[in-house]
């Protein structure tokens, strides 16, 4: 009966992913919800068919992008693997990639399962299943209003993979995740950072984790690489980085990420400090699989940034990059990287405030957007759409930005089109999660028209000429 | 020379949430009037003189942080309550809120002591109040909207009859989801639940800051700004929750 049970979750799962392709919504999550709801052990089982490893990684920001790039490397390597995409992170996504990886039966085996977790839904996995390595990225405010507060999602992290064989690997910049060796006992791997080019001696954004997690002391910062990772130390109880297995050196960003792992040399064509730490992060658990340097080497230097990653598009001859943002240190870094253009520029900003989002968009007046100055920048317009409209009109605002340049268009295609169409020669457009992918394939539309149209004046031009 | 000077308690340890923008907004607006301010951050072991400010802000925390700032700020109390009694603007937001009064009781009903400033107690509970809410309340017997967002494990119950509300829950949960009731408003003190970017949406809470302070300064308030955007948002939020 049980079989029979297995059988019929998986092609209801299955059943519905095909009808979710062909509507072209929610393919992601409802299948693994409706398995789930048939059949509740389903995603043990279905984890039982992972013959080699299962990698688990969760934190508050890089976990898609790491996640995708060892999956990368892996593929470069002709593994199989499951893999939930697009941050798809709930156990509902989790369990949709692994019905999608299987056959009818819930028999087919592949080598490793990669899985992007959400923070919260780590205690509800690792009862399910048992990865041999869970990695964490970092720990910044994000979504408080979903699991209460940081502290609370750092212990439920924490009392999950107690008392069990998991392997760490910690970000060691990180005070706020170096101290889960300490707590847990688990062996951990740690990566992190030597000093770069790019460090500050004083932190200027308002960050967490000031004090030290086992006395309360103030800590005492070396150097930033960003926000409150860094070279630190405590002066009371002597709490300081831990000892690396996989450092990153020689880091430039040319703008793509040029850097050495240990003495791997790897080359990235993303863009920014905090990718850089994902690329480290892939790398190193690339190299705890056992995956030689070369086939690191060429995934990663292949491997072309995701949806709203800093993304790229071109559209009547203007540069247009697409960012996600989610939280103050994701803002505070794609502001930074808008800084770097010296081009003239137009700023769109989708903010929602569904689930998915984080229902609570506070977090807009944590992020230092007065570091966009907006005339000495040449920002000509900020066009603010999505439901919350009004708030990052005001942040704007507040943040000094002449009121003329401010423009609120609640529906995501006429802000964009707006903020196209006052002239610039740049436009950044930054988007919550759940306005994210309306507002790409809106670029993605907007890109072939500008291409067609620039092929009709072509053919116009080439008959005048004729 | 500042002509307003803010004190804001405690900022490294009660700053859960965009409670920055609270203070951003009031330094605005008065610049916007042509005042200039500043802004002094309180940091646990400083002795403060609440009669050299003329507003105090603190923000939310977690329950760890709470208690240190209530080991702080314990020796101060008389002082702030003086300072209270006579009219000095305050606005304590979440966990800052919870402390003003006699105890917070924790889920397995450990008991923390509060500053005892006013008749009121907080008892936690597992599940939080979370969303966005909008009050109504009055000023100078205009009545007016308040809108932002909440997020509590805490319940909070006024014993004092005397002490009124912020406002009366409109449309979310408030100071314990049963009673109707959101925050307090004693004297020029605003303690209320609603956290993070309270003051820009609600610029008539703002204004009534500054003119306070104003007027205890013997400077007449005047000149409306312009309000369009701060509206707009307040007004987004109350549609989104009424419809």
């Amino acid at each position: 009966m049980k079989k029979v049970a297995l059988i019929i979750a998986i092609i209801a799962g299955k059943f519905a992913a095909c009808l979710s392709k062909m509507v072209g919504t929610g393919g992601t999550s409802i299948p693994g919800k409706i398995a789930l709801k048939l059949y509740p052990q389903i995603l043990k089982e279905l984890a039982a068919n992972i013959s080699e490893e299962i990698f688990v990684v969760t934190g508050t920001n890089g976990k898609t992008t790491t996640t995708n790039m060892l999956a990368g490397i892996l593929k470069e390597k002709g593994y199989t693997f499951v893999h939930n995409r697009a941050g798809a992170n709930m156990i509902t996504g989790i369990t949709t990639a692994f019905i999608k990886e299987t056959d009818w039966l819930g028999k087919r085996k592949t080598a490793y399962a990669l899985l992007e977790t959400d923070e919260a839904n780590v205690p509800l996995l690792l009862k399910q299943l048992h990865p041999r390595v869970v990695l964490i990225t970092n720990f910044f405010s994000d979504q408080l209003d979903r699991y209460g507060e940081l502290d609370t999602t750092i212990n439920l992290i924490k009392d999950a993979v107690r008392d069990t064989n998991i392997e760490l690997v910690l970000n060691a910049d990180d005070p706020l995740v170096t101290h889960f060796k300490n707590d847990t006992g688990l062996h951990c791997w740690y990566y992190g950072f030597d000093d770069t080019n790019y460090d500050r001696v004083l932190s200027e954004e308002g960050r967490e984790g000031r004090f030290c997690v086992f006395c309360a002391h103030e800590l005492y910062y070396q150097r930033f690489h960003y926000a409150q990772l860094g070279k630190f130390c405590c002066p009371e109880c002597g709490n300081k980085n831990p000892e690396r297995n996989f450092t990153a050196h020689s880091l430039m960003l040319t703008p793509k990420i040029e850097m050495k792992v240990n003495d791997i040399e790897i080359i990235s064509p993303y863009q920014g400090f905090y990718n850089a730490y994902n690329v480290l992060a892939a790398v190193s658990l690339a190299k705890l699989v056992g995956i030689e340097d070369a086939i690191i080497q060429k995934a990663i230097a292949n491997y072309e940034p995701d949806a709203g990653r800093m993304e790229q598009f071109e559209i009547n001859n203007r540069k247009v990059t697409l960012i996600l943002v989610k939280n103050p240190t994701g803002l505070n870094q794609a502001l930074a990287a808008i800084n770097t253009e010296p081009a003239r520029k137009t700023i769109f900003f989708a903010l929602n405030d569904n689930v998915a989002d984080g229902r609570d968009i506070s977090w807009i007046w944590d992020a230092d957007i007065e570091q966009i100055t907006v005339l000495h920048l040449n920002v000509e317009a900020i066009v603010c759409s999505g439901q919350r409209s009004g708030d990052i009109a005001l942040r704007f605002k507040y943040a000094d930005a002449p009121v003329d340049r401010i423009y609120i268009e609640d529906e995501l295609q006429s802000g964009i089109k707006k903020a196209l169409s006052v002239a610039a020669d740049a436009t950044y457009v930054l988007s919550t999660y759940t306005a994210l992918f309306i507002c790409r394939d809106i670029l993605i539309k907007l890109q072939q028209e500008s291409i067609a149209s620039a092929d009709l004046i072509d053919q116009i031009q080439k008959s005048t000429e004729s | 020379m500042a002509d307003f000077i803010i004190a804001h308690l405690y900022p490294e340890l009660m700053n859960l949430y965009g409670d920055r923008g609270n203070i951003i907004c009031l330094q605005k607006r008065l610049e916007w009037r042509g005042y200039n301010s500043y802004i002094e951050a309180i940091s646990p072991g400083c002795q403060i003189e609440f009669n050299q400010y003329d507003m105090i802000f603190m923000g939310a925390g977690s329950d760890r942080e709470q208690k240190l700032v209530v080991n702080e700020l314990v020796h101060n109390c008389s002082d702030l309550k003086l300072e209270i009694e006579q009219g000095l603007p305050a606005l304590f937001v979440g966990g800052a809120y919870q402390l003003l009064g006699k105890y917070y009781e924790s889920s397995d009903g450990v008991q923390m002591p509060g500053l005892n400033l006013l008749d009121f107690y907080t008892q936690r509970e597992q599940n939080r109040l979370i969303g966005n809410i909008v009050l109504a309340a009055s000023l100078h017997g205009q009545p007016f909207t308040v809108a932002g967002f909440e997020n509590h494990a805490g319940r909070t119950y006024l014993e004092d009859k005397e002490i009124k509300a912020l406002g009366r829950v409109i449309s979310g949960f408030g100071n314990n989801g049963e009673d109707e009731q959101e925050g307090i408003w004693y004297k020029n003190l605003i303690a209320t639940y609603l956290h993070g970017p309270l003051l820009p949406k609600n610029p008539i809470l703002a204004d009534y800051f500054i003119e306070v302070m104003m007027n205890r300064k013997g400077i007449t308030f005047a000149s409306r700004l312009d309000d369009h955007i701060e509206n707009f948002a307040h007004e987004q939020i109350k549609k989104k929750v009424l419809g």
